[in-house]
């Protein structure tokens, strides 16, 4: 008996004893009581409850703690300071940069990864008979480490014969990729949508493929454009699907950390320093858990709401 | 006492201080002369476990010299069989280097050594949360001397003195009172030994001395800037001036045009000192010490009239090197100086040391060396004015002086202070300091040469250098850490952090992103928010402290 029938049998007024009998549940539990079985559900909700306390409540609420203390290494907190931390976060000009680098970082990165992954995802599509060799080449990026991937692009991008300043430079162009603000960032989002493109490719395959073949044979009687069947047909189907990689990719991209720190550490100054990054020298590695802590609280609300923008603006679409 | 006597004791102290002859005998000797066993005491202050008992070498430990008698006797029943020590070390040449001695140590020994790398913008988060969070899960620390702060913020000490461990002649022997002062302060905590000697860096002017004194060069200088091609440059202008021209054109006759100047200045990878040890004539002179803050108030000082005159003309050298050295680790800097590109480079000992290895470069038996080059007009930011010299020059021990210090969490510590302690007997240490992939640099009195200590060119020799690259180094090293005007070390809670600061601003100037000015304020006003958290008062305490050791 699903739980939606349960539901409606206790509405239509059956008894508490009729229910409990034709419950599969009795068999866990001793007959006849309700309470009983209250037990096992939350039994079986208190893992997850716990975990959410553990992982979740408690740190959030310890963090919004800290946000009101002075902590100090190897003292802890040595008092309280009202709204101070939130207001020497407010000021500081780095943070508000960081802010401004990740949206800028996530707003090239994201839509170009979602863009190569469904057409790359669209041409493997296309020839079947090469999903085998394209796949693994395709998604190879996937496995490799986010440091691992910065640290190589040291030595792709530096002009003291990186691969990328060398073929550049045969074509005329001498880009200072590690020497200037835009530089280290556009490497940064080269090599990010290098890593995260065959996440996307992956999500499109799988939309592409729920795509019924009928749907394409019928426009093939009307068409042999294959742009018109991708954005006919296979992008609008896929869609759905589509809004999941880029909901994963957005939240994933806000959180960006590991490839900028490896490859340019942040710099040069703070040209290239992310919010996480900024959060992790604040709060790891000179242990300010008050300023951290109110920098990441300000951070969760402002993500918080534009996700929650973005989740209503697919959910229209969708409708 | 008569002049003879004056003499015999002269010479006898010499003969001490040199490291000729041991405490007893020199005491032994002086008191046949006359002088008081109370004024030798305070003359010579005791060398913990040094004594009669130290002979040259033995086969249970050939790879310690001088030995203790009782360290032979200790070795022979292979006392850490079994016992595993965890250390924490910087990913880099420092952290090779302990590599290196650690299966060495265990053979003699028994122990074993577990050594875990980090890389150095993590290194201090690494050390501070195995601490503060209590897991102790390593025994030593390789660490930054701008840490040694942060290990005293709670009312009991993260690391523990080796004071008890030295007086114990069972372990490695080295002698404390050899440090030149400027290293031991560094090693120190309001007068207690922490760590156990490794490294001991400092900043000087590293130059090709056969192009400065190639005769065409000469020409082509004097005849541009109007006066002789100084070498080595004595003052910032002259540096300037050398790097400007020796920048964009082939001097080594390679087909490439070459660089003035090399530096490096990626963030989080110690690209700051280069500022800081430039900036420091500019603001350091015989009439003020101070260079981060105000003793009285702890107001920084870091953007006072003198420091940003310093990074105004900081800036000026970047055209003269490559436009990459803004994203360079240290590596990559040295690379340029020693692949023979780069005619200057203001940095640490390494590149001399490396310079050595004739596979690798072009540059061994041609590397000159002096002082940070001085400048006629200083500030003081205590009077808010700018005072005329001469030349003034100021030596600094800026780097890492990277070393190892105990955890107080450790429950080998007898164990693991043995294995430090083997690496700083003066065989280990001579040989780390000679051989330029260890990234150790010298800080004992033997390792100079008389008067100031005992050393030898041909012990340098014997590790493949160059003597007149020894001479030319080992003075410059040494005078640099024995000039009168000695730019301050920073060592108070939440140095790393005041640093980072500065670092990621000097940075951003470097790369056009922000004006000196604006940088500077806007790296004391962090400043300000760094000691208010600390607590201003405790702050200066410490701060006031750090002069008076």
């Amino acid at each position: 008996m699903s739980a939606g029938l349960v539901r409606k049998k206790r509405a239509k007024g059956a008894t508490t004893s009729s229910l409990w009998v034709r419950n599969p549940f009795s068999v866990l539990v001793c007959r006849g009581s309700l309470s009983r079985l209250n037990i096992v559900k939350y039994v079986f909700i208190l893992p997850a409850a716990l975990w959410i306390l553990s992982f979740t409540i408690i740190p959030l609420f310890s963090a919004i703690n800290y946000t009101f203390a002075n902590y100090v290494l190897g003292r802890g907190i040595t008092g309280y300071v009202g709204f101070t931390n939130y207001i020497n976060v407010l000021s500081s000009r780095a943070f508000w940069y960081s802010l401004f680098i990740t949206i800028v970082y996530v707003s090239i990165a994201v839509p170009l990864e979602l863009i190569l992954g469904f057409l790359l995802a669209w041409f493997v599509t296309l020839c079947p008979r090469e999903h085998n060799f394209f796949r693994p080449i395709l998604t190879a990026p996937l496995f490799t480490m986010e440091v691992a991937i910065g640290y190589l692009g040291i030595t792709l991008f530096t002009s003291q014969g990186g691969l990328f300043a060398e073929v550049l430079s045969y074509l005329g162009l001498n880009v200072p990729w590690m020497t200037t603000s835009y530089g280290g960032l556009a490497a940064s989002i080269i090599l990010d949508i290098w890593r995260w493109t065959p996440f996307v490719f992956l999500i499109s395959m799988a939309g592409l493929a729920a795509i019924p073949d009928q749907l394409y044979e019928a426009a093939l009687l009307e068409t042999s454009n294959y742009r018109q069947l991708m954005t006919n047909i296979a992008f609008p189907l896929s869609w759905p699907v589509l809004s999941v990689a880029l909901l994963l990719r957005l939240i994933e991209g806000l959180k960006t950390f590991g490839l900028p720190l490896a490859l340019t550490g942040g710099g040069p100054g703070i040209s290239t320093q992310l919010f996480s990054i900024l959060n992790y020298y604040t709060t790891i590695q000179f242990f300010d858990f008050g300023k951290g802590s109110a920098m990441a609280i300000i951070y969760l609300l402002l993500v918080s709401i534009a996700i929650s923008f973005i989740f209503s603006a697919l959910r229209k679409s969708f409708d | 006492m008569s002049k003879q006597r004056e003499d015999d004791f002269r010479e006898l102290a010499a003969g001490y201080f040199q490291g000729r002859i041991n405490r007893r005998r020199f005491i032994q000797q002086a008191t046949k002369l006359g002088i008081s066993a109370a004024l030798l005491s305070r003359l010579a202050p005791a060398t913990y476990a040094a004594g009669d008992n130290l002979v040259d070498s033995s086969p249970e430990a050939p790879n310690e010299s001088p030995i203790t008698k009782e360290r032979i006797e200790f070795l022979k029943s292979k006392p850490y069989k079994g016992v595993t020590i965890n250390v924490l070390v910087l990913k880099a040449t420092v952290g090779d280097c302990l590599k290196y001695h650690a299966p060495k140590w265990s053979e003699e020994t028994g122990g074993h050594v577990n050594v875990a790398e980090v890389p150095i913008d993590t290194l201090h988060q690494q050390i501070f949360s195995d601490l503060s969070t209590g897991l102790g899960r390593y025994d030593t620390y390789m660490t930054g001397c701008w840490f040694y702060g942060d290990f005293f913020t709670g009312n009991e000490p993260y690391i523990v003195e080796i004071a008890p461990f030295l007086k114990d002649p069972k372990h490695p022997y080295w002698d404390p009172d050899q440090w030149l002062p400027a290293m031991r302060r560094l090693y120190s905590w309001q007068g207690k030994v922490y760590g156990v000697l490794f490294d001991g860096d400092a900043q000087i002017l590293y130059y090709r001395k056969d192009i400065f004194e190639k005769p065409e060069n000469q020409e082509k200088f004097k005849a541009k800037l109007g006066y002789d091609l100084p070498s080595p440059p004595k003052t910032m202008k002259q540096m300037h001036d050398l790097s400007t021209f020796f920048t964009g054109w082939d001097w080594n006759g390679d087909g490439q045009s070459d660089w003035g100047i090399s530096l490096h200045a990626k963030v989080n990878e110690q690209g700051f000192f280069h500022f800081l040890t430039l900036a420091s004539p500019y603001v350091v002179s015989k009439d003020n010490k101070y260079f981060f803050f105000n003793p009285d108030t702890m107001k920084p000082l870091i953007n006072s009239e003198g420091h940003l005159r310093a990074l105004e003309d900081y800036v000026k050298f970047l055209p003269n090197g490559p436009k990459e050295a803004i994203s360079w680790t240290l590596g990559q800097g040295w690379n340029l100086f020693l692949s023979g590109h780069a005619v200057m480079e203001p940095t640490w000992g390494d590149l001399p040391t490396f310079a050595q290895d004739p596979k690798s470069n072009l540059c061994q038996g041609k590397v000159g060396a002096c002082v940070i080059p001085g400048v006629d007009e200083a500030f003081n930011p205590i009077t808010g004015k700018w005072d005329k010299y001469e030349n003034n020059v100021a030596g600094n021990t800026n780097g890492g002086t990277w070393h190892c210090v105990i955890s107080r969490f450790s429950k080998k510590k007898e164990a693991t202070y043995d294995f430090l302690a083997y690496m700083a007997n003066k065989k280990n240490a001579m040989f780390n300091c000679a051989n330029g992939w260890t990234g150790v640099q010298p800080g004992m009195k033997y390792e100079y040469f008389p008067p100031i200590g005992n050393g030898s060119l041909d012990e340098w020799a014997q590790y493949g250098w160059n003597k007149d690259d020894a001479t030319r180094y080992l003075n410059a090293y040494y005078e640099n850490l024995a000039l009168p005007n000695q730019e301050e070390y920073l060592r108070i809670p939440g140095a790393a952090e005041y640093w980072h600061e500065l670092d990621v601003r000097v940075s951003a100037v470097l790369a056009g992103q922000a004006q000196p000015k604006a940088a500077l304020d806007e790296t004391a006003q962090a400043w300000e928010q760094i000691t208010d958290r600390y607590g201003r008062d405790a702050q200066k305490k410490l701060y006031q402290e750090s002069f008076a050791s």
